[in-house]
């Protein structure tokens, strides 16, 4: 593989827009995604051998058509099924090619990392038992099968894309039995007015509130999932509302979301060479209207710093979004803490090493003022496959609760690191250029 | 009657030698307080393979020390300190070809000679007791009755059972001298003045600057790679593989390693987790990144030697910094011109192996007692010292 001169790693919508712009600048760009077509997490393509349920609301798919558009135009081409798997210490890009088992080096000049949010989930007891997933996972599952899970499924969690995946539930044939809702958006009109200021996500909020309105899906506000157990081959989720009313669901599956984050694990950042920069909702998530812009914005910044010439001005349109993804916080912040400081003792914490809040309790009271790095070391806190992808930012919580450290950031846990998930050393061990070798030069 | 207050100890360094420091000076009756400029086990020790390993250990004093340091492990383990933190384990030193078979064989010479148990095993004998080694390898001397710890669980352990106080993001900067001459009586540190009647410098790395003794020691970095559980795997493997190459990469055989560039020695060391530890190389710099030429290179020549590794995943990469002496031996002694300042530093790869004795050796130094091993080796005073400033 040829050096770039910028790798674009990501096709969402601000992978799309970057690499169209540095392409119609007439730079050479290696666009990547571990997916084998752009799209990125909202305009997810189903995979070939499914047929596609159309999604969203119009502005949604308004903004595939412009996307798609731009990159066809630009003629740049994406590189599928092509893992980043970070950098080195000499600047070198690592890329796990899937399809042949193989690795590749890349020296680029410069690097734009658009690999888009996470979702944040929230350790409650039980949340590690089989039937349990996250909101973000069945939507992907939905749009590439086309098909629902099957059984009864519980919704739950925080935040508007709950109630996104209630929608779409429905519009698959499936709908929820309820969406529990851990905050009370009703419960705040001067937050539902601000929202007013942003007509596109009036419209998204009101695409979804008729859906689930219209389905007859109960929407249960102020309400937390505290305990879900394994009951006779189904799960039995026990939920408290404010007043303390206890309501229980039995169902196949429940589906758990609290937000999402930054998908920033591992990966670098710097002014150094290569010249790294994130963009999009990696960078801060403000959303698919922002990516694009942030996208283009990364570009121009890449192009003016290989061309010597100063950097552009922030996009004023990034402002707005923040304020708007700001109302939408405020209106939807779950009353007390995210990580509640009570949980039981037995609760899961790291799904990968099964550790739990007591093992972090009693390593806590062993060793008081400990570092995070040590809690990561000897409580095996983020050490294992997911390298606290799950679990960096509820630790992080709880140790706050603790106290003695002030405040803690899931970053101390994880670092900065590559590989950034874990790679076959098969193919960690076979040159793409060279594949029937596994010797590097 | 007259209350005697407890003597109190400083110890600049929270790595396995200031941790181990720690828990005998507490048993011998000091109150100690660990000074660490960042946080326990940040040093090296948070960095390491964990092999307590006479097999790689130089023959004369190095070696001798390793025996004894692995006997010190042992009587931990028997304490119930190091329970579930120590695992006994033979070590499987590997040849590839004739050449290597020749350097093997005398270091075999000379480890006997020192009365460790050693096995030979060649062709399918071999290869039952050690399963999924490539069938290229020919021949195999096994070291018994050794181990291998986590440097960063035992440091934590000690801490623990020493019951001394941690003062994390802690700089040691400088001495205070005291009126009475010959002795220091407090630290000048970034959480300012700490007094003490006795000074432990187990500050790795940073020792070099308190001393004055800059030239003396030097950072060697080694990268590492951990991959994710292989249960099945690693439980036919019984212990860790290393090969000849490493031993001549550390300088342990007679056999130098020419060059002044980085040096590459292959151990695939199976952990109790049901994961592998690969390492690792020796480079000249303080620089703790991880490249993927190096990273690469490991992993061929793991899966060389055992090829079904091809099938697990890399989980981490990660490199610490060594701190090697120009003649290959820590210091361990008094620093000169000060009646209460012990140093214990410069383990270059072997103090996880050597810290918990080294630990028990500070203390007997303390309280003036004949120590566990014979100190001329490693005197301080070999190496020319400023006088520290007051
Ligand atoms: C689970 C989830 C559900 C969402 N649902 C909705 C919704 O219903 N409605 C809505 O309006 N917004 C939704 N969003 C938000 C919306 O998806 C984002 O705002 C938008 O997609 C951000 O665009 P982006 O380009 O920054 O990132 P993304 O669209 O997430 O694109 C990132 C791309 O990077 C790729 N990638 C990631 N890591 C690597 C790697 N290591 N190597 C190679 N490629 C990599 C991914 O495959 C992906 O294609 C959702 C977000 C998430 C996480
Ligand atoms: C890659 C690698 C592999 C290794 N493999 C093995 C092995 O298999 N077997 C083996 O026996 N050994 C091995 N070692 C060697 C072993 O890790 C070290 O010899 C040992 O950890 C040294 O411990 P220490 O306590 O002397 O120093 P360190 O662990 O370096 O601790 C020094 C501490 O002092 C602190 N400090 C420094 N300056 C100051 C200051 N001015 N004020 C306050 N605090 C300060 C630091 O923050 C640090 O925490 C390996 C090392 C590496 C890097």
């Amino acid at each position: 593989m040829r050096d770039p001169d910028v790798l674009v790693v990501g096709a969402g919508p601000a992978g799309i827009s970057a690499a169209a712009e540095l392409a119609a600048a007439g730079l050479s760009v290696l666009w990547i995604d571990q997916r084998d077509r752009p799209g990125g997490a909202i305009h997810r393509q189903p995979s070939a051998a499914s047929t596609a349920i159309a999604f969203g609301p119009a502005s949604v798919r308004n903004q595939w058509r412009r996307l798609h558009a731009r990159f066809q135009g630009t003629g740049v081409s994406l590189t599928g099924e092509t893992g980043f798997a970070g950098i080195d210490s000499d600047g070198v890009a690592i890329l796990e090619q899937r399809h042949s088992g193989t690795t590749t080096c890349v020296r680029a000049k410069a690097i734009i990392l658009a690999v888009g949010a996470v979702e944040r989930v929230l350790p409650r007891p039980g949340w590690h038992l089989p039937g349990v997933c996250t909101a973000g996972g069945m939507q992907v599952m939905l749009k590439e099968t086309g098909s629902p899970p099957r059984g009864r499924v519980l919704v739950a969690g925080n935040g508007p894309l709950t109630l996104a995946l209630a929608t779409q539930l429905a519009a698959a044939g499936n709908p929820p039995v309820a969406v529990l809702e851990a905050s009370d958006p009703f419960r705040r009109p001067s937050h539902a007015l601000a929202l007013m200021r942003s007509p596109r996500l009036v419209g998204e909020a009101l695409h979804y509130s008729t859906r689930v309105a219209f389905a007859r899906i109960p929407w249960k506000r102020g309400r937390r999932v505290v305990a879900i157990e394994s009951h006779g081959g189904a799960l039995r989720v026990r939920s408290v509302a404010k007043n303390g009313y206890v309501e229980t669901f039995d169902v196949e599956h429940i589906a758990l979301h609290d937000g999402i984050r930054p998908n920033t694990f591992g990966l670098p950042e710097g002014e150094a060479r290569p010249f790294i920069i994130r963009a999009g909702d990696c960078r801060e998530a403000l959303g698919a209207v922002a990516a694009e812009v942030d996208g283009k914005q990364a570009a121009r910044r890449v192009i003016a710093r290989l061309r010597g010439e100063p950097a552009p001005k922030p996009h004023p349109m990034l402002n707005a979004e923040r304020r708007a993804q700001d109302t939408l916080a405020s209106l939807f912040r779950p009353h007390g803490d995210a990580v509640p400081a009570d949980l039981p003792d037995d609760t899961i914490l790291c799904r990968c090493e099964g550790r739990t809040v007591g093992d972090l309790r009693t390593l806590l009271a062993a060793h008081p003022g400990i570092s995070p790095r040590e809690v990561k070391l000897n409580g095996r806190f983020a050490m294992g496959l997911c390298q606290g992808r799950f679990c960096a930012d509820n630790v992080a919580a709880l140790l706050e609760h603790g106290g003695e450290t002030g405040p803690v950031s899931a970053d101390a846990l994880t670092g900065t690191r590559w590989p950034i998930r874990p790679i076959a050393i098969a193919s960690l061990i076979r040159d793409a250029d060279d594949p029937n070798s596994s010797t590097p030069q | 009657m007259a209350v005697t207050r407890k003597l109190r100890a400083a110890i600049v360094g929270a790595g396995i030698v200031g941790a181990a420091s720690a828990y005998f000076l507490s048993r011998a009756g000091f109150a100690v307080q660990m000074l660490d400029a960042a946080a326990p086990a940040s040093g090296a020790t948070g960095s390491a393979d964990g092999a307590v390993s006479v097999a790689s250990k130089r023959p004369g004093p190095m070696m001798e020390a390793a025996i004894r340091g692995v006997e010190t492990y042992r009587d931990l383990h028997g304490a119930g300190i190091f329970e579930g933190v120590f695992k006994e384990r033979s070590t499987f030193m590997l040849a590839q070809d004739a050449a290597e078979d020749a350097v093997l064989e005398a270091h075999a010479v000379a480890l006997s000679g020192n009365g460790v148990e050693l096995r030979l095993h060649r062709e399918d004998a071999l290869h039952r007791t050690v399963q999924n080694l490539s069938r290229a390898i020919r021949s195999a001397i096994e070291v018994r009755g050794e181990g291998h710890a986590i440097g960063y669980e035992v440091t934590s352990r000690l801490i623990a059972a020493s019951g001394a106080t941690v003062a994390r993001g802690c700089r040691v900067n400088g001495f205070r001298t005291a009126s009475r001459s010959g002795s220091l009586d407090a630290l000048e540190t970034s959480a300012g003045t700490i007094e003490a009647d006795l000074v432990v410098l187990a500050a790795g790395g940073g020792s070099a600057s308190l001393l004055g003794l800059a030239s003396a020691l030097r950072p060697r970095k080694g990268q590492l790679l951990v991959t994710e559980r292989a249960p099945a795997l690693n439980a036919g493997i019984r212990g860790s593989l290393m090969s000849c190459r490493y031993l001549m990469s550390k300088d342990s055989t007679e056999t130098r390693m020419t060059g002044s560039g980085r040096r590459f020695g292959l151990v695939v060391d199976p952990l109790r987790t049901g994961q592998f530890l690969i390492g690792g190389t020796r480079e000249e710099t303080a620089e703790r990144g991880t490249d993927a030429d190096a990273v690469r290179r490991l992993l061929v020549e793991a899966v060389a030697l055992v090829p079904r590794l091809r099938e697990v995943r890399l989980l981490r990469t990660f490199a610490g910094v060594r701190t090697a002496t120009a003649d290959g031996r820590p210091l361990i002694g008094r620093v000169r011109g000060f009646d209460n300042v012990l140093v214990a530093t410069g383990f270059e790869g072997d103090g996880i192996c050597l810290g918990p004795l080294t630990g028990k050796i500070v203390s007997q130094l303390a309280r003036g007692e004949p120590t566990a091993i014979d100190l001329s080796p490693f005197d301080p005073a070999r190496f020319a010292t400023q006088e520290q400033a007051a």
